[in-house]
Protein backbone atom coordinates (compact mmCIF):
# COMPACT_ATOMS: atom_id res chain seq x y z
CA UNK A 1 0.00 0.00 0.00
CA UNK A 2 2.80 2.35 0.87
CA UNK A 3 4.44 1.84 -2.51
CA UNK A 4 1.15 2.65 -4.23
CA UNK A 5 0.69 5.80 -2.12
CA UNK A 6 4.23 6.90 -2.87
CA UNK A 7 3.61 6.40 -6.58
CA UNK A 8 0.41 8.46 -6.44
CA UNK A 9 2.18 11.25 -4.52
CA UNK A 10 5.02 11.21 -7.03
CA UNK A 11 2.52 11.50 -9.89
CA UNK A 12 0.84 14.46 -8.18
CA UNK A 13 4.15 16.21 -7.55
CA UNK A 14 5.17 15.73 -11.19
CA UNK A 15 2.20 17.81 -12.38
CA UNK A 16 3.10 21.29 -13.70
CA UNK A 17 3.52 23.83 -10.90
CA UNK A 18 3.10 21.31 -8.08
CA UNK A 19 5.99 21.30 -5.62
CA UNK A 20 4.64 19.18 -2.80
CA UNK A 21 1.79 17.08 -1.48
CA UNK A 22 0.64 15.58 1.81
CA UNK A 23 -1.79 12.73 2.41
CA UNK A 24 -3.46 12.22 5.77
CA UNK A 25 -6.11 9.95 7.28
CA UNK A 26 -9.39 10.98 8.97
CA UNK A 27 -7.59 11.54 12.28
CA UNK A 28 -5.06 13.86 10.73
CA UNK A 29 -2.26 11.33 10.92
CA UNK A 30 0.21 11.59 8.08
CA UNK A 31 0.17 8.82 5.48
CA UNK A 32 2.89 10.41 3.41
CA UNK A 33 4.47 13.62 2.20
CA UNK A 34 6.31 14.20 -1.06
CA UNK A 35 8.31 17.08 -2.44
CA UNK A 36 8.63 20.34 -0.53
CA UNK A 37 6.03 19.55 2.14
CA UNK A 38 6.41 18.48 5.73
CA UNK A 39 4.56 15.64 7.43
CA UNK A 40 3.60 18.03 10.26
CA UNK A 41 0.99 19.81 8.13
CA UNK A 42 -1.23 16.72 7.79
CA UNK A 43 -3.17 17.51 10.99
CA UNK A 44 -3.97 21.07 9.92
CA UNK A 45 -5.04 19.94 6.45
CA UNK A 46 -7.47 17.39 7.91
CA UNK A 47 -8.74 19.98 10.44
CA UNK A 48 -9.41 22.46 7.60
CA UNK A 49 -11.30 19.79 5.63
CA UNK A 50 -13.34 18.88 8.75
CA UNK A 51 -14.13 22.54 9.37
CA UNK A 52 -15.24 23.07 5.75
CA UNK A 53 -17.55 20.08 6.05
CA UNK A 54 -19.46 21.94 8.80
CA UNK A 55 -20.30 24.73 6.34
CA UNK A 56 -22.79 22.63 4.39
CA UNK A 57 -22.96 19.17 5.98
CA UNK A 58 -25.46 17.91 3.39
CA UNK A 59 -23.38 18.89 0.36
CA UNK A 60 -20.51 16.93 -1.13
CA UNK A 61 -17.07 17.72 0.25
CA UNK A 62 -15.85 21.01 -1.27
CA UNK A 63 -12.41 21.83 -2.63
CA UNK A 64 -10.59 24.25 -0.35
CA UNK A 65 -8.04 26.59 -1.84
CA UNK A 66 -5.70 28.96 0.00
CA UNK A 67 -3.77 31.40 -2.13
CA UNK A 68 -1.27 34.20 -2.03
CA UNK A 69 0.54 35.89 -4.91
CA UNK A 70 3.02 33.04 -5.45
CA UNK A 71 1.59 29.88 -3.97
CA UNK A 72 -1.59 27.89 -3.65
CA UNK A 73 -2.66 25.08 -1.34
CA UNK A 74 -5.52 22.89 -2.57
CA UNK A 75 -7.23 20.55 -0.11
CA UNK A 76 -9.64 17.81 -1.10
CA UNK A 77 -11.08 15.12 1.11
CA UNK A 78 -12.16 11.83 -0.40
CA UNK A 79 -13.64 9.32 2.05
CA UNK A 80 -11.19 9.02 4.94
CA UNK A 81 -8.29 10.42 2.93
CA UNK A 82 -7.39 14.10 2.81
CA UNK A 83 -4.94 15.36 0.24
CA UNK A 84 -3.13 18.69 0.33
CA UNK A 85 -1.41 19.86 -2.86
CA UNK A 86 1.05 22.75 -2.85
CA UNK A 87 1.30 24.62 -6.14
CA UNK A 88 3.21 27.63 -7.32
CA UNK A 89 1.09 30.20 -9.12
CA UNK A 90 2.39 31.85 -12.29
CA UNK A 91 1.19 35.42 -12.72
CA UNK B 1 -21.37 44.77 -2.98
CA UNK B 2 -24.86 43.50 -3.79
CA UNK B 3 -24.35 43.96 -7.49
CA UNK B 4 -21.39 41.64 -8.11
CA UNK B 5 -22.16 39.09 -10.83
CA UNK B 6 -23.51 35.70 -9.70
CA UNK B 7 -23.29 36.77 -6.07
CA UNK B 8 -25.99 35.25 -3.88
CA UNK B 9 -24.95 36.70 -0.53
CA UNK B 10 -22.18 38.33 1.46
CA UNK B 11 -20.93 38.74 5.01
CA UNK B 12 -18.51 41.27 6.47
CA UNK B 13 -16.98 40.31 9.83
CA UNK B 14 -14.62 42.10 12.19
CA UNK B 15 -11.40 40.45 13.39
CA UNK B 16 -13.24 38.73 16.26
CA UNK B 17 -15.75 37.17 13.85
CA UNK B 18 -18.74 39.37 14.71
CA UNK B 19 -21.08 40.14 11.80
CA UNK B 20 -20.81 43.79 10.71
CA UNK B 21 -23.01 43.55 7.65
CA UNK B 22 -24.63 40.84 5.59
CA UNK B 23 -27.02 40.28 2.72
CA UNK B 24 -28.81 37.65 0.61
CA UNK B 25 -28.35 33.97 1.50
CA UNK B 26 -25.76 34.89 4.13
CA UNK B 27 -27.93 37.42 5.94
CA UNK B 28 -27.13 37.20 9.68
CA UNK B 29 -25.59 33.77 9.04
CA UNK B 30 -23.51 33.44 12.20
CA UNK B 31 -22.98 29.73 11.67
CA UNK B 32 -21.14 30.33 8.37
CA UNK B 33 -19.24 33.18 10.04
CA UNK B 34 -18.07 30.91 12.87
CA UNK B 35 -17.04 28.06 10.55
CA UNK B 36 -15.05 30.40 8.29
CA UNK B 37 -13.39 32.14 11.25
CA UNK B 38 -12.40 28.66 12.48
CA UNK B 39 -10.79 27.97 9.09
CA UNK B 40 -8.96 31.32 9.07
CA UNK B 41 -7.57 30.61 12.53
CA UNK B 42 -6.27 27.25 11.32
CA UNK B 43 -4.40 28.77 8.37
CA UNK B 44 -1.77 30.27 10.67
CA UNK B 45 -0.52 26.75 11.45
CA UNK B 46 -0.03 25.60 7.87
CA UNK B 47 3.22 24.03 6.71
CA UNK B 48 6.06 26.47 7.28
CA UNK B 49 8.24 24.56 4.78
CA UNK B 50 5.83 24.77 1.84
CA UNK B 51 4.28 28.10 2.80
CA UNK B 52 6.68 30.52 4.48
CA UNK B 53 4.74 32.15 7.40
CA UNK B 54 5.88 35.65 6.39
CA UNK B 55 4.02 35.32 3.06
CA UNK B 56 0.61 34.53 4.60
CA UNK B 57 -2.56 34.00 2.60
CA UNK B 58 -4.60 36.43 0.57
CA UNK B 59 -7.61 34.42 -0.45
CA UNK B 60 -9.50 31.39 0.82
CA UNK B 61 -11.97 29.68 -1.50
CA UNK B 62 -14.37 26.87 -0.65
CA UNK B 63 -15.67 25.49 -3.92
CA UNK B 64 -18.73 23.25 -4.37
CA UNK B 65 -20.11 21.96 -7.69
CA UNK B 66 -22.49 24.86 -8.31
CA UNK B 67 -21.47 27.55 -5.84
CA UNK B 68 -18.51 28.77 -3.85
CA UNK B 69 -17.46 30.93 -0.93
CA UNK B 70 -14.63 33.41 -1.45
CA UNK B 71 -13.01 34.84 1.68
CA UNK B 72 -10.45 37.62 1.91
CA UNK B 73 -9.14 39.96 4.56
CA UNK B 74 -9.14 43.69 3.91
CA UNK B 75 -8.99 46.74 6.18
CA UNK B 76 -9.05 44.48 9.30
CA UNK B 77 -12.33 43.02 8.14
CA UNK B 78 -13.15 39.56 6.80
CA UNK B 79 -15.17 39.68 3.59
CA UNK B 80 -17.08 36.54 2.63
CA UNK B 81 -18.92 36.31 -0.69
CA UNK B 82 -21.13 33.42 -1.72
CA UNK B 83 -21.33 33.03 -5.50
CA UNK B 84 -23.14 30.67 -7.79
CA UNK B 85 -20.95 29.07 -10.41
CA UNK B 86 -22.33 29.30 -13.88
CA UNK B 87 -20.42 26.59 -15.73
CA UNK B 88 -21.20 28.13 -19.11
CA UNK B 89 -19.07 31.13 -18.07
CA UNK B 90 -15.91 29.05 -18.24
CA UNK B 91 -16.32 28.34 -21.97
CA UNK B 92 -14.32 30.97 -23.83
CA UNK B 93 -16.15 32.75 -26.61
CA UNK B 94 -14.13 32.63 -29.81
CA UNK B 95 -16.10 34.70 -32.28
Amino acid sequence: MEKHLNRVMEEITNQPGVYGCVLSDHQGLCLGAHGQASTESSGVITALAEQALKLEPKSVMPIISLENDNRQLIIRRHGVLTCGIYKSVCN
Amino acid sequence: MDRKSNQTGYLVLNEEGAVLSSSGELENDEKTANVIMGMINLTSQIDSVAFPPEEGFKKLSIVYDDHCYIVCLSNKKVHIVKKSIDNTDSIPVTA
